[in-house]
């Protein structure tokens, strides 16, 4: 097992960039996802560390070796892919034994490794059908297992769950964790699925536009965004960003003032803004709660009841709609007027260029 | 009955083109008949003649060997272009090449088989070639030639059907999933190994298609044996189906022609009869 680290790796598509310069250090046995929408890289930087995609530029190390211009077969790391990309004339057995078969493993060594990987995936009943006689999620775990036989460094996984069910995805994703205990092995992970991200990883990345815009572990990223790009992209629902600006600040905190809100915002102090300034109010949805005189006043215009609590939104004053997500199954209607509060330590602030204060 | 009324038309067509002419060749087989004249029952003597006369016989093997070119050469060579040029059909590149190679298809066979003719005649482009790099000794006129003529004949045909078959096994290999050839060099596979374990599996329908059209046109070929040999020097380059039209319309043996094109539809079955054994999908 081991480490993996990149350097200034950059990816172009003739002019178009399309990863800008990536730095990134990626511990033995860390379990690190690639997050992002659509577009943002995330797959391309994958296909880079396995070496699928040339870089342009940059350095790609996988433990003490930097492998730029190593093959794919020799970076001693092993992918599963969205597609699964199961041999589909082969049998599950050779199948997973493939990559074992062309490095000339003795028959009775790979028979052996082929039939632990079963067993640790619980697909030993399968190993003599064929990709097309098995579900989404048998046949995941054929691409898994084909993975872990080679026993390789890093191992990579490309949305390997999004063509699942969601029951079957939230199976899957208990199984991922579980196999990355018991290998104890480096993952990367690359998803748009951000439940998958906070679950699983150890480490986050999230990418916007081939630039890495935030690393930290799930909670980092949740609880302190480093900016506005990365406030909106983590949490379900999203984080609510309201613009304001600066009333006054003094002693005891800030007070934030805005168009959008029935009354000041008062914060703590400690936040690094001057009187005047134009900033965005971020306040997820699960830290606002109903409040008569609290500064989120506004219409009701859609109610989702989802047992454990309910998701309302509303639209303020000017036009401005956010969400809140409040427990229980209150019995909110569509078009009444109400007001929400905010805890004021649960507030993140964003100076003009979208970064955090 | 509305089920039968909807069939009716493709089945009366089936019948009249196809079921009537077959069943009335079966027929004549049986017959001693000019064409004109009487006819008179003749016993399996006609199947007898078929199956020992040393020179019909020659005849079907000339088929056979034609199947080396016309089958071997196309789908070896479409699989090659096919495995060189996966990964740039998108693109002007792909569009090119697929054009190129599909030209021979759609160049009549007349006109294929009369240039083809020139190219081998004694002054032909190919002696001229081997001419050019002092190879005179092997200059000869190819059709003529009685060793020569019937591969000869067998280039004509491979030229003619690898546009076919290369257009095929290009339209094949670009169902593959390229993830499985991603898959693969992450399991160390080479070049070889993934056209061995990837491409050739994957293409196993198109394979079986390109043989069985191939094995088709080299069993019951006349078009390209008639414009560029007539069957000739001798009958090394006769085919069965040549002479079937030679033994009904020249020397009125109809039934003796008729025998002679039952026993190449039976070798047509039986040659295609493994071709759609190895191609079925393996449940």
């Amino acid at each position: 097992m081991a480490g993996l680290t990149l350097r200034s790796v950059r990816k172009n598509y003739g002019e178009v960039p399309v990863i800008k310069g990536v730095d990134l250090d990626i511990a033995h046995g860390e379990f690190v996802v690639f997050v992002g929408p659509s577009g943002c890289g995330k797959s391309t930087l994958l296909r880079m560390i396995a070496g699928l995609e040339d870089i342009s530029d940059g350095q790609i190390g996988i433990g003490d070796r930097v492998v730029n211009d190593v093959e794919p077969r020799d970076r001693g790391v092993a992918m599963v892919f969205q597609s699964y990309a199961l041999y589909p004339h082969m049998s599950v057995y050779d199948n997973v034994g493939f990559g074992l078969k062309l490095a000339g493993t003795p028959r009775d060594i790979r028979d052996r490794k082929i039939r632990e990987a079963a067993k640790v995936l619980q697909m030993e009943h399968l190993l003599d059908r064929r990709p097309a006689q098995l579900s989404g999620g048998q046949r995941q775990r054929v691409a898994i297992g084909r993975a872990i036989v080679r026993q390789p460094d890093v191992f990579l996984f490309d949305e390997p769950l999004s063509n699942l069910d969601a029951a079957l995805r939230g199976d899957m994703r208990m199984e991922l964790a579980r196999l990355h205990r018991d290998l104890d092995a480096t993952m990367i992970y690359v998803t748009h699925d951000q439940v998958e991200a906070m679950t699983l990883a150890d480490k986050i990345v999230v990418l916007d536009a081939g630039i890495v815009q935030q690393v930290g572990s799930p909670l980092d990223l949740y609880n302190r965004p480093a900016n506005l790009f990365v406030a909106g992209f983590i949490g379900a629902p999203k984080m609510n960003l309201v613009s304001a600006r600066v009333a006054a600040v003094d002693d005891s905190g800030l007070t934030l003032a805005s168009d959008a809100l029935a009354a000041p915002v008062v914060l703590p102090g400690g936040i690094a803004a001057a009187n005047g300034d134009g900033v965005t109010l971020g306040i997820r949805p699960h830290d606002l709660q109903v409040e008569s005189n609290g500064p989120f006043r506004g219409q009701v215009q859609l109610v989702e009841r989802l047992g454990n609590e309910t998701i309302i939104r509303i639209a303020l004053s000017d036009g401005v709609e956010i969400t809140a997500a409040l427990p229980g199954q209150g019995a909110f209607a569509i078009g009444s007027t109400i007001a929400l509060g905010l805890r004021p330590e649960a507030a993140h602030i964003f100076d003009a260029s979208g970064m955090r204060l | 009955m509305t089920a039968w009324l909807f069939i009716a038309p493709a089945a009366i067509a089936y019948a009249a083109f196809v079921l009537v002419p077959l069943a009335m060749s079966f027929y004549y087989s049986f017959l001693r008949w000019d064409g004109i004249g009487e006819a008179r029952f003749h016993g399996l003597t006609n199947y007898l003649t078929v199956l020992t006369d040393p020179k019909l016989l020659q005849i079907i093997g000339n088929a056979f060997q034609l199947v080396g070119y016309f089958t071997i050469i196309p789908v070896l060579l479409g699989l090659a272009v096919a495995s060189v040029i996966r990964g740039h059909m998108a693109g002007p590149f792909g569009t090119a090449t697929r054009t190129i190679l599909f030209l021979p298809q759609v160049i009549p066979l007349v006109a294929a088989g009369i240039a083809w003719s020139w190219m081998f005649a004694s002054t032909g482009v190919v002696n001229q070639g081997l001419r050019a790099i002092g190879m005179s000794d092997w200059a000869r006129g190819w059709l003529g030639d009685f060793v020569w003529a019937l591969p000869a004949v067998g280039i004509i045909g491979a030229w003619v059907l690898l546009g076919l078959c290369t257009m095929l096994l290009v339209t094949g290999i670009t169902k593959i999933d390229p993830s499985l050839y991603e898959a693969a060099r992450l399991d160390g596979a080479r070049p070889w190994h993934e056209f061995r374990y990837i491409t050739l599996p994957g293409l196993r329908q198109e394979i079986a298609v390109c043989v069985t059209l191939t094995v088709i046109s080299a069993l019951a070929s006349f078009d390209i044996v008639y414009i560029s040999t007539l069957g000739g020097p001798g009958i090394t380059t006769t085919v069965p189906g040549l002479e079937i039209y030679r033994l009904a319309f020249a020397h009125r043996q109809v039934g003796l022609a008729s025998a002679l094109a039952i026993v190449l539809m039976v070798l047509v079955l039986i040659s295609i009869a493994p071709i759609q054994w190895f191609a079925r999908e393996k449940k």
